[in-house]
């Protein structure tokens, strides 16, 4: 777990949210709790969420298809909650993209392990940066990368210089959005090569990459350091086929 | 049951600070229960019961599940009798137990 990693709720029964709230702060986490998928996509706009936890019987959404929805446009890990506890429910959970499907009622302590667990297996092994994105557009906090003419654009359509270093890291950033990454993933992904000891190229490369995207090197909003594990790109991350 | 009987329920001391207002608001859920009844309201009382099931062992009360998902089953069958059982047993149980943190 890296400091404070941030789980979201998303569960329409108060007590299941208290009991979740209570017992991962105490364990170290950060939680926000939401009654509903209406207040999802505030809630990501808002702050880095490192695994959602998320119950299928909401009131206004199946949460099947919140869950489909998400893995569309995110990599954030999810967990399923369900009372209806079918294996029907289960099979279709994990083939929606869910990394995991607990039934209620559920101990908090088996909660935890599971989410550790698949913290830790997405972080341990992200996928190599998505090859079939080579026509894609990635819009992320006003910014947006073309990817086939390798051109970043800004909110005015202002087009910036990316070195080829800076351009295969920032989309080995945006392939993998609100997850740690380590120098030796980041280098690996980026340049196909394991890091030496003494390599500071990544960590050269962050600082130019964050003076292109106007990223404040004291005071980061996009591109954040994790003391002593690596980096994590801090921001809402659309991918689309069309630039506008 | 002897009235004085206390039934022991070990609960994880992680949880010290939250299943005191848990066990408060089964209380609740009682009046609500039996208002409900009285209303002949099944869609209330389904609900009450599957949030008891879905929450009760997650607290450390395994019985509160059981009750919870007897109360949805009678609800969903519009059975007043067992939603009434359920309500007796949901009473007596908050009546009897005693919660040890470990």
């Amino acid at each position: 777990m890296t400091i404070s990693d941030h789980i979201l709720v998303i569960d329409d029964d108060p007590e299941i949210c208290q009991l979740v709230n209570d017992f991962f702060q105490k364990n170290g986490f950060q939680v926000t709790s939401i009654p509903s998928s209406k207040g999802l996509q505030d809630a990501l706009d808002r702050q880095k969420v490192d695994l959602i936890v998320l119950d299928l019987m909401l009131p206004d959404e199946d949460g099947l298809v919140v869950c489909r929805n998400l893995r569309s446009r995110s990599n954030i890990p999810v967990i399923i909650l369900s009372a209806r506890g079918e294996e029907m429910d289960r099979i279709i959970g994990l083939e929606m993209g869910a990394d995991d499907y607990l039934p209620k009622p559920f101990h908090p302590r088996e909660l935890l392990a599971r989410v550790k667990s698949v913290l830790r297996r997405t972080r341990a092994a992200p996928e190599e940066v998505d090859e079939d994105d080579s026509h894609a557009f990635y819009r992320f906090a006003g910014w947006t990368l073309d990817v086939a003419t390798r051109q970043l654009y800004s909110s005015r359509n202002e087009k910036i210089f990316l070195s080829g270093g800076e351009f295969s890291l920032l989309r080995v950033f945006l392939n993998h959005p609100n997850r740690v990454l380590t120098r030796d993933q980041l280098l690996a992904f980026s340049h196909g090569r394991e890091i030496e000891p003494y390599d500071r190229t990544i960590d050269m490369q962050i600082s130019r990459l964050r003076r292109r995207l106007n990223d404040d090197p004291k005071s980061p909003e996009l591109i954040k350091t994790v003391r002593s594990l690596g980096y994590v790109f801090s921001a809402r991350v659309e991918r689309t086929d069309s630039k506008s | 049951m002897d009235a004085k009987a206390k039934l022991v329920i070990k609960v994880d001391r992680d949880l010290e600070d939250i299943a005191p207002g848990y066990l408060e608001n089964r209380r609740k859920d009682a009046e609500m229960i039996s208002v409900a009844l009285e209303r002949s309201d099944f869609e209330a009382l389904k609900m009450i019961g599957h949030r008891m099931k879905g929450s009760g062992a997650g607290y450390g009360f395994q019985r509160i599940t059981d009750i919870g998902t007897q109360l949805e089953q009678a609800a969903t069958l519009q059975n007043r009798q067992t939603a009434r059982d359920s309500l007796d047993q949901l009473v007596d149980y908050l009546d009897a137990i005693e919660v040890v943190y470990v």
